[in-house]
Parts: C-alpha cells; sequence; structure tokens
C-alpha cells in the first residue's frame, strides 16, 4: 500500500503555540525582629528548598583574614548549642534532608532542602545552626587545615591554578577580587575559631537577613512556621556590606603572564579585566553580547576554536557579576602546539565585538536563547530560590525576573555593539597562559603581544609543610 | 513518605524503535532522550574511543542538518542539548520549550536516519581534534587522572570488553577513518537499537504521530542485537594487585578497585547503600574515622559503576593529609570495608542510609530530563522502563544482613587493586631508597 518512503522527512518542522510562562509569584512578610520571609508556591514541587540569606561575604572581609567568612559558613554545622557535629548530620540525615551553608563573594546562605512533610524539623536546624553555633576550637582548626590542604591541591590542577593566576594578574593589590574568596595561604594560616566567631557576631543579624522557601507549599503557614523559630532571635545589630568593593585592575596595559609547568601537555588560557557591576543599566545588552561572544555553542570563540580549528574541546567568555566589577574571563584549554595562534584568535574576536554590528542572525539566536530557555532554567525550588536571593542580595526591584525577557527581546545590534565597547577591552587584558611554556615561549615573544612575566611551578613547589593534624 | 510515581506508555514502532511518553504538565517544557545500545564496549582492538568519536561526529550534520546546526538549532528556540558515550551505551539529550518538540524530534529523526549524507573528512579531522583534547583536558592534564584507564584496566582482563575506556587512546583516534564511521552506523545506529524517551508538557496522541513521521521511515537493522558472548567474570581479581603511579600531584591519595556484581544485581544494590554508610557525606564512617577523628585524611570516596556485561566496578579513594603515614592511611581505610563486611551496619545507619537514597532519589527525579533519561536507561539496559519506579523500594527493602554480606563478597584481598597515587619527587625518593 505504501510507496518507497523517504527515510526522514525532509521540511524543518513549524513551532506550536507556546504556552504562556511567569516566574513564580512570590509574597514578603516581615517578622517582628525584622528578618524578612519570601514565600514562593511551587504546586507539583514536594521537595522544599528553605534558604536563609545574610547579604555579605567575602568581600566583606578584612584583607588580612581573607577566607574568614567561607571558613565561618563551613564551621557553622559545626556544632551548635544543642549538637554536635555528627548529632546534627545524623538528625539531618533522618529527615531525608541536606543542609549546608556557605558564603561567597556577596552573601552567606545557610539552606535546606527537605520534602514538605519534614519541612518543621528541618527548620528547627536551620535556626539552631544559624541563631547558636559554637565553633569548636578543634574542628575550626581542622577545617582550616582542610582548606590549606586544598590551596596544595589548587596549585597542581593547571585549571586552578589558572583561574588563580588570572586574578592576581587582572586585580590590584587593593581589591579583594584578587583572591579565592576562600582566602590565601597566609591568611587562611590565621584564622582561628575566635575570629570566625568574631565576623558571625559582627555580621549575623536577623533584621538584614532573608528566609526564601520556595516548593509545594500547600497547607504549609510558612511565615507561623518561621515566626515560631526565628522571631525570637536576636542580636546585636551587625554592620552591613556597606563598603564599596575595590575592584581596580592591576594594570590599564596589554601582558602576559605565562607559569610554566613543563609536563602539561595542554596550555590553559584565561584572558581577561575586571568586568562589570549587577547591577548596570545596560545588563541585558551585556547578557546577550556575551552569549553571542563566549556562550553559546555556536559563539564567536567556541564555532572558531573549536569547530573550525579543533584547537580545544570548548572556548567561551563570561562576565562574574558580584557587587562590584567581577572578572570578565575568555577561557579555553588548548593543545600546546596551538597556544600562540590560540591566543591570537581570541584577542581577534574580543576586538571584532567592538568594532563591528553582530549579524542580525547572531543577535536573533542569541535574544531566542536567553528567553526561551528561561523557564527550564527555573524547573526546581532550587533554581527558584536561588533567582530570588540574587535579587535579596544585589537589591534588584522584586520585579527584576518578570521583566527579564521582554528586556532581552528589546536588545538592538546597536545596544550589543555599545556593551561591547563599554566592556570588552582587549587592549587592557592580561593574558594568563599555564603550561608548558618551553615549547611555546619563542613563538609567544615573536608575536608582539605585550610585555611577558614567566614563572616556572617546580614539582616541589607544591610540597607541603610536613604536618599532619592531630586528633583532638 | 511514598516515592515518586512515573506513569508512562510504552511502544514500538514497526521498525523497532521503542517509544516511551510520560506527560508532566508542571512546566512548558519537554525532554528528549534517546539511548542507543552501543558503546565502547562494542569497540574492537585498534579502535578504542571511536563510540565517542562518533557521538561528536553526530553533532557534524546530515542529509537536512548542517555542521553544528543541530546545536545552534535547539539554542536558539531557548533549549539545552548534550550527548555522552559510556562503556554499555550512548545517549543524546534535548530539553526544549515545549511547543519546539517536533524540532527536536526531527534533529534526532534526521542524524539517525540519514548522517552519513553529511559525512566529510575536515569533518571527522576537525571532531578528532576535539576529541584529543577532550582527553588532554578530562583526563591527561589533570591531577590523579590517569585512575579511571588503570582502573578498568585493572579490573577487566584484557579480552573483556571493559578492559579499556570510552575516551580510548590517543593512537586509536588517529586511525580512525571515515569507512569506521561510515561501518559503524550502520551496524548500530539504527531504530531496533534505539529507545526513544519524550518526558513532559506533551499531549502523548500527538508526540506518537510525530514520531512515527518522522522517525517511522528509517529501516530496522537485521542484523542486531550483536552478540558479544558471555562477559561474565568471577566476582575476584584472583589476588590482590597493586600499582604506584608518580604522578605532579601535592598529596598522595590511595585508590581502591573491586571486580562487583552486575548492575541489576540485588547485590549491588546492597552496595550502593554500603557506600552510602562508608563515605556518603559528613555522617559515613570514612569520613568521621579518617577525615574527623584521626585527621590523616583529606578526603573519601566509595561508590559503584554498574555495568551490565558481567561485572560492575566498586571503587573508592582516600588522599592523604601532608606527612601522613600512608601505610596507616590504607589500613584505615581497609579496616572500615573488613568491619562492614564482617558485621551488619546498625538499623539506624541504615535508616539514615535509606532516608538519603530517598531524598536522592527525589532530587534526581524533579527535572524531566533526569525522569527521560532514567527511563531511557532502564529500557535500554534491563528492557524493563518501569524500574524508574521500583529502584527506590527494591534499596528500601535492603536488608543490614544483605549489605554485610554483598560487602563481604566484594571487599576482599584477593579482588581488590590499590593504586598509590605518589608526588613524583616522592615515588623518586621512593625508588632511590629501594635500590
Amino acid at each position: 500500500m505504501t510507496a518507497a518512503r523517504p527515510v526522514v522527512v525532509a521540511d524543518r518542522p513549524e513551532p506550536g503555540e507556546p504556552r504562556p510562562y511567569a516566574f513564580p509569584a512570590f509574597k514578603r512578610t516581615r517578622l517582628a525582629n525584622g528578618l524578612e520571609v519570601i514565600e514562593v508556591n511551587l504546586p507539583g514541587r514536594p521537595l522544599i528548598d528553605a534558604s536563609l540569606i545574610l547579604p555579605g561575604g567575602a568581600a566583606d572581609e578584612p584583607d588580612d583574614l581573607a577566607g574568614a567568612t567561607v571558613l565561618m559558613a563551613r564551621a557553622l554545622t559545626e556544632g551548635t548549642e544543642r549538637y554536635s557535629a555528627v548529632e546534627l548530620v545524623e538528625a539531618t540525615e533522618r529527615l531525608g534532608a541536606s543542609i549546608h551553608a556557605e558564603a561567597g563573594w556577596d552573601a552567606t546562605t545557610i539552606s535546606a532542602d527537605v520534602p514538605s512533610e519534614r519541612l518543621a524539623p528541618a527548620l528547627d536546624l536551620v535556626a539552631e545552626i544559624a541563631s547558636r553555633p559554637t565553633f569548636p576550637v578543634d574542628e575550626v582548626a581542622r577545617l582550616r587545615d582542610e582548606r590549606l590542604n586544598d590551596l596544595l591541591q589548587a596549585r597542581a590542577d593547571p585549571r586552578r591554578r589558572a583561574e588563580e593566576a588570572f586574578v592576581e594578574a587582572v586585580y590590584a593589590t587593593s581589591s579583594p577580587y584578587r583572591r579565592s574568596s576562600a582566602g590565601t595561604r597566609e591568611t587562611v594560616e590565621r584564622l582561628t575559631a575566635d575570629i570566625v566567631r568574631a565576623e558571625l557576631a559582627r555580621r549575623f543579624d536577623p533584621a538584614r537577613m532573608t528566609l526564601i522557601v520556595g516548593g509545594d507549599l500547600a497547607g504549609i503557614d510558612i511565615v507561623e512556621l518561621a515566626a515560631e523559630r526565628f522571631a525570637g532571635w536576636q542580636a546585636a545589630p551587625g554592620t552591613g556590606p556597606g563598603r564599596v568593593v575595590d575592584a581596580s585592575p592591576a594594570s590599564l596595559e596589554r601582558r602576559l603572564r605565562v607559569i610554566n609547568r613543563p609536563g602539561d601537555v595542554q596550555t590553559e588560557i584565561r584572558i581577561g579585566h575586571p568586568g562589570a557591576r549587577r547591577l548596570i543599566p545596560d545588563f541585558h545588552a551585556l547578557s546577550v553580547m556575551s552569549a553571542i561572544l563566549g556562550g553559546l555553542f555556536n559563539s564567536r570563540l567556541n564555532r572558531k576554536l573549536r569547530e573550525e580549528k579543533g584547537y580545544t574541546y570548548g572556548a567561551g567568555a563570561g562576565f562574574d557579576l558580584r557587587r562590584s566589577a567581577g572578572p570578565f574571563a575568555a577561557r579555553a584549554a588548548v593543545a600546546t602546539d596551538v597556544t600562540v595562534p590560540a591566543v591570537q584568535e581570541i584577542l581577534v574576536e574580543l576586538e571584532r565585538m567592538r568594532t563591528g554590528l553582530v549579524d542580525e542572525d547572531e543577535l536573533q539566536d542569541a535574544r531566542d536563547y536567553l528567553v526561551g530557555v528561561f523557564p527550564l532554567r527555573f524547573e526546581t525550588p532550587g533554581a527558584v530560590v536561588g533567582a530570588l536571593g540574587g535579587i535579596v542580595v544585589q537589591g534588584l526591584p522584586d520585579d527584576e525576573l518578570a521583566r527579564y525577557r521582554p528586556s532581552i527581546e528589546a536588545v538592538t545590534r546597536e545596544d550589543v555593539l555599545a556593551a561591547a565597547r563599554a566592556h570588552v577591552r582587549p587592549d587592557e587584558a592580561a593574558i594568563v597562559l599555564v603550561g608548558n611554556a618551553d615549547a611555546f615561549l619563542p613563538a609567544l615573544e615573536a608575536a608582539g603581544l605585550g610585555p611577558i612575566t614567566m614563572e616556572r611551578d617546580e614539582p616541589g613547589d607544591v610540597a607541603a609543610p610536613a604536618v599532619a593534624g592531630e586528633a583532638g | 513518605m511514598p516515592g515518586p510515581t512515573v506513569r508512562f506508555t510504552d511502544q514500538r514502532l514497526a521498525n523497532g524503535l521503542r517509544l516511551i511518553i510520560a506527560e508532566d504538565h508542571l512546566a512548558p517544557v519537554v525532554a528528549v532522550n534517546i539511548w542507543y545500545g552501543v558503546g565502547s564496549k562494542h569497540e574492537v582492538p585498534g579502535k578504542t574511543g571511536f563510540a565517542h568519536l562518533f557521538e561528536h561526529v553526530m553533532f557534524q550534520g546530515s542529509a537536512h542538518v548542517a555542521k553544528a546546526e543541530h546545536i545552534g538549532l535547539i539554542q536558539s528556540v531557548g533549549g539545552t542539548m548534550n550527548g555522552t558515550t559510556w562503556l554499555d551505551r550512548t545517549n543524546y539529550f534535548e530539553t526544549v520549550p515545549s511547543h519546539q518538540l517536533e524540532l527536536a524530534l526531527w534533529l534526532e529523526a534526521d542524524r539517525m536516519g540519514t548522517l552519513p549524507d553529511a559525512l566529510s573528512q575536515e569533518n571527522l579531522d576537525n571532531q578528532r581534534d576535539v576529541v584529543k583534547n577532550e582527553k588532554r583536558w578530562s583526563y591527561d592534564n589533570r591531577p590523579y587522572g590517569s585512575w579511571n584507564e588503570r582502573t578498568l584496566a585493572g579490573v577487566f582482563p584484557p579480552e573483556h570488553p571493559y578492559h579499556h575506556t570510552a575516551i580510548g587512546s590517543m593512537e586509536d583516534l588517529d586511525a580512525a577513518s571515515l569507512e569506521d564511521v561510515r561501518s559503524f552506523f550502520k551496524m548500530h545506529y539504527a531504530p531496533n537499537n534505539a529507545v526513544l524517551s519524550i518526558v513532559g508538557d506533551v499531549d502523548p496522541i500527538a508526540v506518537q504521530g510525530w514520531v512515527e513521521r518522522y522517525f517511522g521511515g528509517i529501516p530496522a537493522n537485521p542484523a542486531l542485537p550483536i552478540d558479544l558472548g558471555d562477559l561474565s567474570l568471577p566476582l575476584s581479581l584472583g589476588g590482590e594487585r597493586r600499582e604506584t603511579v608518580a604522578d605532579r600531584i601535592p598529596l598522595p591519595r590511595i585508590y581502591f578497585a573491586f571486580r562487583a556484581p552486575a548492575y541489576g544485581d540485588r547485590r549491588l544494590d546492597a552496595l550502593d547503600l554500603a557506600g552510602q554508610i562508608l563515605a556518603g557525606g559528613k555522617g559515613s564512617r570514612l569520613h568521621r574515622r579518617l577525615v574527623r577523628d584521626e585527621r590523616i585524611a583529606q578526603d573519601v570516596a566509595l561508590f559503584s559503576l554498574g555495568l551490565i556485561g558481567g561485572a560492575s566496578v566498586t571503587a573508592g579513594w582516600v588522599t592523604a593529609r601532608p606527612g601522613v603515614d600512608l601505610a596507616r592511611l590504607e589500613a584505615g581505610y581497609w579496616e572500615e570495608l573488613q568491619r562492614i563486611a564482617g558485621e551488619a551496619p546498625s538499623e539506624d545507619e541504615l535508616a539514615r542510609a535509606k532516608a538519603l537514597t530517598e531524598a536522592d532519589e527525589l532530587e534526581a527525579l524533579q527535572g524531566v530530563a533526569e525522569r527521560a533519561d532514567r527511563l531511557s536507561m532502564y529500557a535500554t539496559l534491563f528492557d524493563d522502563p518501569d524500574l524508574i519506579n521500583r529502584m527506590l523500594p527494591r534499596y528500601l527493602a535492603v536488608t543490614r544482613d544483605e549489605i554485610r554480606d554483598a560487602c563481604a563478597a566484594v571487599f576482599r584481598d584477593d579482588n581488590r587493586l590499590v593504586l598509590t597515587y605518589l608526588p613524583a619527587e616522592q615515588a623518586a625518593g621512593d625508588a632511590e631508597a629501594a635500590a
């Protein structure tokens, strides 16, 4: 009954009718002690994410105690007035919950993931951790030693080594962004339980904190649950993340920093400079520009370095938008023998973003991607709560997420060019190369890309002072 | 708490394509996931890494799709996508806004039906370079990067198809030809070797019509399935194996690996729970003893890689703190494995491990992409997609004694591979001292 049927259908199908999507509505309530509660009901999502967020993070700590905030967050779950660390873990596990505390540049967060019927006991534990941590001397010392060992591991891993060398090359010594948010060997060695405790006392103030709860909240009175557990929590007024974070560049000249690791079989490339703050008027134009340059699979960088040249498994670029200007970086790991041409191709693409309008197709693809992927990004409660946390921490308006898609749709080719000219500056970039420099240095010098600083990692460099922790 | 239930339909097209559909209208998104029953275990000597290289070629265009256009189209509608290759299978997946489902189906069908039409030496050479850089980036240029390869080589005999990794060797990648691509496609990439799972905001009747329209004309390969012969192996390496590896690392690390029962065997479920009890987080035995109490370890791990072809791998590691006596570290880790092999875990430990497993399962199944991947997996490996609903009850039914017995069967002296990674300068010093 059939004539020879073609193997496949030649014509590309047309899209169906898009189903409307809106970022979930949320509600704010303030408790008597100033703690703000944000609830977002997500029907059909029984795994609840509850996050207690304190604006202020590693950017707000004294330079000589860098790493104190991250260590403080890690140590929060090491014991409370009622529970030892092990008891706390066991209690959490019995609830089928996970609770963790962490700090980044701009915020410190204690969050719980828990099935909705066990939300109340999980919130008990979050409240206990936030308001009555004990910071046992011995456990803080252990976590500090683990961080020091992690720094050794970071130095041996080419990718982590490149990130570390990159921010050191990008930022002035006056900027905290010059280091890892978890601190440096020199500063972490100083950290003690007393310092961590003082850091907490200085900051933890319910009046400046927000509890965000997302998931299927049918039949759950979040405000009441929160009030029972948090309303009685009083603390000395903390200091806000008021200070302006210094994000000064180390230099306005293009320069190269080469870390020679003779055994490496790839070169880790980082090219960039201080990027942008989160609170900028051209955020949406920047997002589209960044997707075209180095965000999409078919971005200019990946198309050129991977799909045309085969230099790398992947090339990209992006902005780390913080309260102050976090780094802009183009990144790729390339075969050693193509290091110099890869650097040159990246520089060409960065310059090209600034010198001409993007194609209409490039603009359309990037906008459509950012608009279309928006609902996919917020499938789970954790993602929704995380986005609301960003609003709280960065001081964005409540309609920021609702406005996202129309704002992206409105970005023009001219806006993209303006964003590139404002935020991508290859002539001011630090170029950091971590790899077998013996193999590419002559070609690099001949390329004349800028002044070169050479360093060499010796295998012994990473060997630690031979100190094992003592059991306490 | 009852586990989540995934309701789905399960049918086959005339050409053998298995189609599984699960509706979920919570968000306007849909996941499309195809598992092909071909993995690195189907590679022949001299062609290691080929299944994975082939997976890359699948993104280089087909009769009606240009090079890199597949990814470009999916991203331009706001979708995400990828493909992965493993010992037992290869998978390809997209998550897209639900009104773009037809596009994703059309793209998958075009490459399943017509990949060789767009094949070129230039594209193959390009992706060969990309894959070689992937190997450098994922393994060769990483601290401890060779453990994966050494573990498979040590746990499986040379004639067994799990002896080599999915990434393969540089020499074999160099040797891959266009003819290899064509014959691999012809043999393995047929609808009767594929499971297509679609999960999300869809109308199943419309989906069935589209799948028939786009995939129904692709011919089956009557030569499938391929019989790899009897892959079964004794649950023993036949003696301890030890290897010391010099690497550019600051902290020594000891890797352990064991031959374990094949995926699907209840004993592997018990070993998964044992992994949770021994190394699953801060409350686990190994973490508590070696990291927290004795403070001789920086981190610990223990987990199983489930494989269907005769045996799986249970593997783990412990990273030394600086200056620690490695013999003591190894002994401490080993004692904990022996302890659980000799004495069943406590009720409370097992209850916590089950609660965590339940939470992990609940979390994993939240998103449509993971649900689609699991449906494809259980259908491909076990001909039983409903395992998506029965795995959790299976874990919850494991007893204390079953955990002890499974550990006793696997954590044995004559079934262990021990890889000791040492900083190069320390390894050189040790060699000198021994000479």
